[in-house]
């Protein structure tokens, strides 16, 4: 199975992400979420659920994020940023603890803005070199906003 | 003007060094064209249609005659030496090449400048009143809190890769509004509640393009402690919520139509809910300390009227000229603020050579404490100038070709760079802004038809603002061949309204023309004091049509 980044590391994925409704859901699995929702009764336990562009995050407000290992965010291409809001959302407003990892079509580019709204972990296209994306695995220094895990902007630091 | 600690000269220098490493792998063929594109667009570069362009930004439109001299310099040896100033408060560089890029902006981080955010579907560069601080009845001075909105969305983490580019403009003075804030994304206007304190009336979904509308208002009342916080709510409900399935349609202005101001409203209140109050909350020091950044120079205790500019105005005609429409009222006694025209008959409109750039420099450290300004109708302003200089500033500024005294008149034109340079034009724009100056090159007859805004762009998404000129020219293409659409009718200020199309588009040749014919109509029919505008709305567009048309018929 593919390797992938997480905390900074190149890391074996050991969950597998299944994009298709037909496969057979595992311990393993990452299960979409409006799947797993409609299905929880019956699916058994799951590593996590992911969530699709468009999907948004209100719908878990009341499911206890804490039983899953990780929560995928799907990107369907890496210029639709609605997934930076999900993961932020994730973390400050359901208060989910565990892993945030990156699915899809994003770029070792974009490393910088997706740790600091609270992903850390990537599971890349299969064609990115992960060595040379880990060079990109780091913000800025320095920045003027607040993110996840620092909420105080510049101004409450400088 | 705002200064830049080791904290923020350090993330521009890091920025510098990121996209040296990106623009190394695009040539190298490690990051894809496709993959390049949004990286290069955040840092303002575009590809054109000859060559790429390079936006800079000038943060509000303050810039020092030694960022100035640096623009200069770059447009000398990167560039064709010289510069357009954009109607956003930015400068392009119409000719760099990629692989120099990199080298361009660790120059303007030497003077405190960047390309950060200047394209892209990101929120851009923070507009303003180019008057800001200096004009007499503005409520307070907006530049701060455009510093604190700068500071906000610069690499702001969740709003890199919005549905569509997203600009802010801020507004601070009742009597007019000179950054067109209703046809901004958000548009922001700066008041005093009845205790005092100050805050923002909020306008929401206006824009131009393809779909020009007027922005509405979603409060009318934000404490300025809670608009880091409105702001981000605003954004966050557009990020998710915006259409991203078709460009055209994708900008916040169609996110508010479908749902209704009420429903978007009460979106973004549920979501400013959650944010309200807490860490992005801006506490009193930081306003201090950003104010402090833009505290008054040392103005001299002075008479207004001098006895140099009273006996000037009373034996030069030209010089009344200048000082009339040029110049404006300023808060202090004995100094008045100056509008460096670049509208000189054979040049495009907002484009400076780098000897005029060194040129304005210099006439800014003279005459005016060392700033300029830059207005979003494509001039340079000089703010602070003694009214006792305005005779040598004048002299000055007619050798260097930006005392055009046609401020605010029918030669003032906006007009974006269109077919000459963009690779989304339908059209040229520059030859009929030259058509337009060589026909209404009488200037007792400009004074006599008084303050209209021409707007001309090239395509439609708008660059040039036709949508919002109270006469509007828009380029468009039948069959590979340029034509011309006017409409009349549009407006930017606190009266913003979208101008409505004549009629059947215009070959390039006619264009003074029709324009003559709709001057003609707007003579016949005005009441004294009565500005084209005013006419247009009194009297409708019918006799301007039946004008424009009549040898057809």
């Amino acid at each position: 199975m593919p390797k992938l980044i997480k905390n900074g590391e190149i890391v074996d994925n050991t969950y597998n992400w299944l994009q298709d409704a037909e496969q057979t859901v595992t311990q393993d699995s990452i299960v979409a979420a409006q799947k797993w929702l409609s299905e929880k009764e019956t699916i058994g336990n799951v590593a996590g659920i992911w969530l699709e562009a468009g999907d948004g995050v209100e719908f878990l407000q009341d499911v206890d994020l804490s039983q899953f290992d990780v929560i995928g965010v799907h990107f369907p291409a890496f210029t639709d940023g609605r997934g930076f809001s999900y993961a932020r959302l994730l973390r400050e407003r359901l208060n989910y603890q565990g892993e945030i990892r990156a699915l899809g079509h994003f770029i070792p580019d974009q490393l910088g803005y997706l740790l600091r709204v609270g992903f850390n972990s990537f599971q890349f296209s299969e064609e990115v070199d992960l060595e040379k994306a880990l060079d990109l695995h780091k913000p800025f220094s320095i920045a003027y906003q607040g993110d996840v895990a620092d909420p105080r902007p510049l101004f409450l630091r400088r | 003007m705002y200064q830049y600690d080791a904290i923020d000269q350090q993330l521009v220098e890091e920025r510098v060094a990121q996209f040296r490493d990106q623009t190394r792998r695009y040539l190298n063929q490690e990051l894809s064209e496709q993959e390049f594109l949004p990286l290069r667009l955040q840092n303002g570069l575009y590809v054109q249609r000859y060559a790429p362009m390079l936006r800079i930004a000038i943060p509000y439109g303050m810039l020092s005659s030694a960022q100035l001299r640096k623009l200069a310099d770059i447009s000398c040896r990167y560039d064709r030496s010289y510069g357009h100033f954009s109607t956003r408060q930015n400068l392009q560089l119409n000719w760099p090449k990629i692989e120099d890029v990199p080298d361009i902006l660790a120059e303007l981080a030497e003077v405190q400048m960047h390309a950060v955010q200047t394209s892209g579907n990101c929120i851009r560069n923070t507009t303003t009143d180019q008057y800001a601080g200096v004009i007499s009845d503005e409520t307070v001075d907006p530049r701060p809190y455009c510093e604190l909105i700068r500071q906000w969305s610069t690499f702001h983490p969740e709003f890199a890769f919005l549905p569509r580019k997203f600009k802010i403009a801020v507004n601070a003075t009742e009597s007019s509004d000179r950054a067109a804030t209703q046809v901004h994304d958000i548009g922001l206007h700066i008041k005093k509640n009845e205790a005092g304190e100050i805050g923002f009336k909020v306008i929401v979904g206006g824009g131009l393009g393809r779909t020009p509308m007027v922005g509405v208002t979603i409060s009318e009342f934000i404490p300025r402690v809670d608009l880091l916080t409105y702001l981000d709510a605003i954004i966050r409900v557009y990020n998710q919520q915006g259409r991203r399935d078709n460009k055209y349609k994708a900008r916040i202005k169609i996110l508010v139509k479908a749902l209704g101001i009420e429903e978007f409203r009460s979106r973004v209140d549920a979501e400013w809910a959650h944010l309200k109050g807490k860490e992005s909350t801006v506490p009193m020091s930081e306003f201090e300390r950003l104010q402090g950044f833009f505290s008054e120079p040392n103005y001299d205790a002075l008479e207004n009227n001098p006895a140099n500019l009273t006996s000037k105005l009373a034996e030069s005609a030209g010089f009344a000229r200048w000082f009339e429409r040029n110049t404006f009222e300023h808060k202090k006694a004995g100094y008045r603020i100056v509008t460096l025209t670049l509208k000189k008959a054979g040049q495009a409109p907002g484009d400076a050579t780098a000897e005029q750039m060194h040129k304005a420099a210099n006439l800014a450290d003279q005459f005016s404490f060392g700033e300029l300004r830059v207005s979003h109708e494509q001039n340079l302003v000089l703010a602070d100038v003694r009214q006792e200089e305005l005779v040598n500033l004048w002299e000055a500024a007619k050798e260097a070709g930006f005392a055009t005294p046609t401020l605010g008149l029918l030669t003032d034109m906006i007009c974006c760079p269109g077919g000459d340079f963009c690779a989304l034009a339908n059209a040229k724009s520059i030859p009929i802004a030259a058509q337009i100056q060589e026909t209404f090159n009488d200037l007792d007859y400009l004074y006599d038809l008084g303050n209209i805004d021409l707007n001309i762009s090239g395509c439609m998404n708008a660059c040039g603002h036709h949508h919002v000129g109270n006469i509007g020219i828009l380029g468009v293409d039948k069959k590979g061949e340029e034509f011309y659409q006017i409409s009349i009718g549009g407006a930017s200020g606190h009266d913003a309204s979208i101008g409505k199309i004549l009629g059947p588009s215009f070959a390039q040749e006619e264009i003074s023309s029709v324009i003559q014919k709709l001057m003609d109509v707007y003579v016949a029919n005005r009441t004294e004091e009565e500005r084209f505008i005013d006419t247009y709305r009194r009297v409708g567009i019918t006799p301007f049509k039946e004008a424009a048309y009549a040898k057809a018929n």
